[in-house]
């Protein structure tokens, strides 16, 4: 090959190279900080990891909430399956009975330590949807 | 009667705006009588808009609650100033702004460039038909004019209580003027590819502009920030969400196109570049109004998912990219200079770091849109939360930053040369291992990425403070505004290291009159007592805290219960000092009478704000010495 051309293909192979390596490292990323979503029937239906990041979202279910100095635990409900989240720290002003939460947190013992607590304001709400009031 | 006449401004100032457009493009925009009938146009259609906007404002201000949006949005228990702000609080009101404002800095830039500069015709011709484009979707898909006829409610439904609150009335509008002030930069860029005469040098005329948008954009995202952090009570002041992401990526498109334009505003070595950053800036900005304003993602600032909305504003963005992106490879020829970059110069160092900023563009690009895509493929709902963001930002920030500390040494057009005794990069060098080993050794500073970012947020510091000592002291050449504000990067970048590492919370369980202890603080629960504001009652709490030197001080934390909406807020309560905030928050009464309360001490977050305004205050004095230079 004529040095220009070697040197024209390098630039190109170089560019190539480096621009696949980068895309693959975010991507990896990306990959490894997914938050999974669940409502509370699903999440059984699965192994989920307990280092595993997760997200649930359903109604806080009436009567369910027992408060322990700061500790709060209740449990949320799909109205098709249930599943109980402990969470310590301040609730959002809007957390109440019956209305809608979301939950980002580990699974333990089927039992959901929550990292954050996140009301939804509608009454209502289903699932899927994360409108966060906190 | 009034209202019917405001709409009819805004309609009447559409059509004008249009003519501005049609004229350049149509005429000859070398003849100097034409360049002034457009100007002339202009400025009419513009007065024609502001004051259909400022009847707005009085219709606002005097309770006009025929106008549904107004009943929808505002009270008249309000004060005067709320009364005003409710007009930016949803999306008619707020869009209506956005608008105001482009067609603001398109005045400006009308009323203060001379008619014989020659990109100006097509210029404002640029920013004509971006202002008619979205006066048709205000008017077509969002009309803030629509009216409750014939019987208007008595009373409005007030504004949501967490946006009552003044420094979120002026956020909207800071964010908003950096958003669209870039719209110069994008009407100067189509104009010289229009034009296609690449002896004009349009860099140097757009960068007073840029600067001046890209400090308001700045502005506007810290005092985003700031609010956010005393207004939620999380303590936190990032939190990524889609909104502040598609904040971001503006702002880092904007701040590389700066630094792109002060290379190619010297040679046009970097001109493709700073050309394609242009559009990708005004791009991303109407990006994020497509983002916010087409309820497609989820967020806490979204507005109503509103499809006719989305659908319009992605039309609208991408026929303005297309044609942009069509243009640009049509001139590509007259962009292409003769002069390669010379490796090690000033140049090669811009071009590396606006690969790092278009990296981190990118990635927060795939973050904010992964989960549809994730959804529409997988049929599972995900979300992407921070610590990807970190992994990437964190890396990508100091290495963007090596790079920085080398284009300091370095010379445009010319190889970095190393002179190993007496560098000034040696000297700060040694002094920035030296503080990363005291903090180390001493402050418990122990996690890598915190050392790494103390060490080279150091580097960055110390270095800049030897080039103010030249400037000052050996009478060195230096733009001293553009240092001050990457002095403000390296007290950032160890600002939110230390932040992140100090921080610590806990939620305690406490009754009036008692005592806890918390870090070597006495935390006491005095009284509480119930107190009504304008528009709200209160619970108000009263706590002492002690530190170990004696100093005490009270804090009130708060639980407002708004009148209208019934909403409930919590308003923290913060004891600033130079090295920590104590912070606090109350949650919610249990049974026997205790109550849940959060403390937090949040390190170094005054630096950040301080930072950021050395940043903002620099980029403005920047401004403003460049426009000295150019008249």
């Amino acid at each position: 090959m004529k040095p220009v051309r070697k040197k024209r293909l390098q630039t190109v192979l170089l560019i190539l190279a480096s621009s696949a390596l980068g895309s693959f490292f975010i991507i990896r990323a990306l990959d490894s900080n997914l938050d999974f979503f669940y409502t509370p029937s699903e999440i059984f239906l699965e192994e989920i990891p307990e280092n595993k990041r997760i997200k649930i979202g359903g109604m806080v279910l009436e009567n369910s909430v027992i408060r322990e100095k700061t500790k709060i635990s209740f449990i949320v409900s799909d109205y098709q399956g249930s599943i109980n989240v402990e969470f310590d720290g301040i609730v959002p002003d809007l957390f109440k009975e019956g209305s809608g939460v979301v939950v980002l947190g580990y699974l333990k013992d089927k039992t959901i330590i929550a990292e954050e607590v996140l009301a939804k304001h509608d009454e209502n709400y289903m699932p899927p949807s994360i409108d966060i009031e906190k | 009667m009034i209202i019917e006449a405001a709409q009819f401004l805004t309609i009447l100032a559409t059509g004008l705006f249009f003519l501005c457009f049609v004229f350049s493009i149509f005429f000859n925009v070398n003849d100097v009588n034409i360049i002034k009938l457009i100007s002339r146009i202009y400025s009419h259609s513009f007065f024609l808009f502001l004051s259909s906007f400022l009847i707005y404002v009085w219709l606002a201000i005097n309770d006009n609650f025929s106008v549904l949006y107004i009943a929808q949005h505002s009270n008249t228990n309000l004060p005067v100033f709320y009364k005003i702000s409710s007009i930016w609080s949803a999306h008619e009101g707020s869009m209506f702004l956005w608008i105001i404002f482009l067609s603001l800095w398109g005045a400006i830039y009308n009323f203060s460039v001379h008619n014989n500069e020659p990109l100006k015709a097509r210029t404002v011709g640029v920013i004509s038909i971006t202002t008619v484009g979205f006066l048709l979707f205000l008017l077509l898909t969002s009309n803030p004019f629509e009216t409750i006829l014939p019987l208007p409610p008595e009373n409005g439904a007030d504004i949501n209580p967490v946006l009552q609150d003044p420094l979120l009335a002026i956020h909207p509008p800071t964010l908003y003027l950096g958003y669209v002030g870039f719209v110069i930069a994008f009407g100067q860029a189509i104009a010289f590819l229009i034009e296609g005469n690449s002896s004009i040098n349009w860099e140097k005329q757009v960068r007073f502009w840029s600067i001046i948008a890209w400090s308001f954009l700045t502005l506007g995202i810290t005092l985003g920030s700031w609010w956010a952090y005393y207004e939620l009570g999380w303590g936190g002041y990032w939190f990524w969400d889609p909104v502040e992401n598609v904040a971001l990526m503006p702002w880092l498109a904007a701040t590389a196109f700066i630094h792109s334009l002060s290379a190619s505003s010297k040679s046009s070595i970097l001109r493709i570049w700073t050309i394609l950053l242009s559009i990708l800036v005004f791009s991303l900005s109407l990006f994020g109004a497509f983002i916010v304003r087409s309820g497609i993602i989820d967020s806490v600032h979204s507005f109503a998912n509103d499809p006719e909305r989305g659908l319009y504003l992605l039309a609208f963005i991408g026929i303005l990219v297309m044609t942009s992106l069509i243009l640009f490879s049509y001139r590509f020829t007259i962009l292409i200079s003769n002069k390669r970059i010379v490796s090690l110069s000033k140049e090669s160092f811009i071009s590396i770091n606006n690969i790092f900023f278009g990296t981190l563009i990118f990635s927060t690009m795939l973050g904010v849109m992964y989960p549809l895509i994730y959804e529409f493929i997988y049929d599972q709902k995900i979300s992407v939360g921070a610590p990807f963001y970190n992994a990437i930002f964190v890396p990508i920030t100091l290495l963007a930053c090596l790079f920085l500390l080398f284009s300091i040494e370095s010379k445009w057009q010319s190889k970095l040369k190393f002179a190993f005794l007496n560098n000034p990069l040696i000297i700060s060098f040694v002094f920035s291992l030296f503080i990363t080993f005291l903090s180390f050794k001493f402050y418990s500073v122990s996690r890598a990425w915190t050392l790494a970012s103390l060490f080279i947020g150091s580097l960055i510091i110390s270095r800049y403070i030897l080039v103010i000592y030249a400037y000052i002291f050996q009478r060195k050449f230096v733009n001293i505004y553009s240092v001050l504000a990457h002095l403000g990067l390296g007290l950032l970048i160890i600002s939110i290291a230390l932040n992140n590492d100090f921080s610590s919370e806990r939620a305690m369980n406490i009754k009036i009159n008692e005592t806890e202890t918390y870090k070597n603080h006495e935390i006491t629960f005095n009284n509480l007592q119930l107190t009504e504001g304008p528009n709200y009652e209160s619970v108000k709490a009263d706590f002492i805290i002690e530190n170990k030197n004696g100093n005490k001080f009270s804090l009130n934390p708060e639980k407002r219960k708004y009148f209208v909406r019934g909403q409930i807020t919590t308003e923290t309560a913060i004891h600033a000092s130079l090295l920590k905030d104590i912070y606090l928050t109350i949650g919610d009464q249990l049974d026997d009478g205790s109550w849940i309360v959060n403390v937090q001490f949040n390190y170094f977050i005054r630096w950040i704000w301080f930072s950021a305004t050395l940043m903002i205050i620099s980029g403005l004095f920047l401004a403003r010495s460049l426009n000295r230079v150019q008249s």
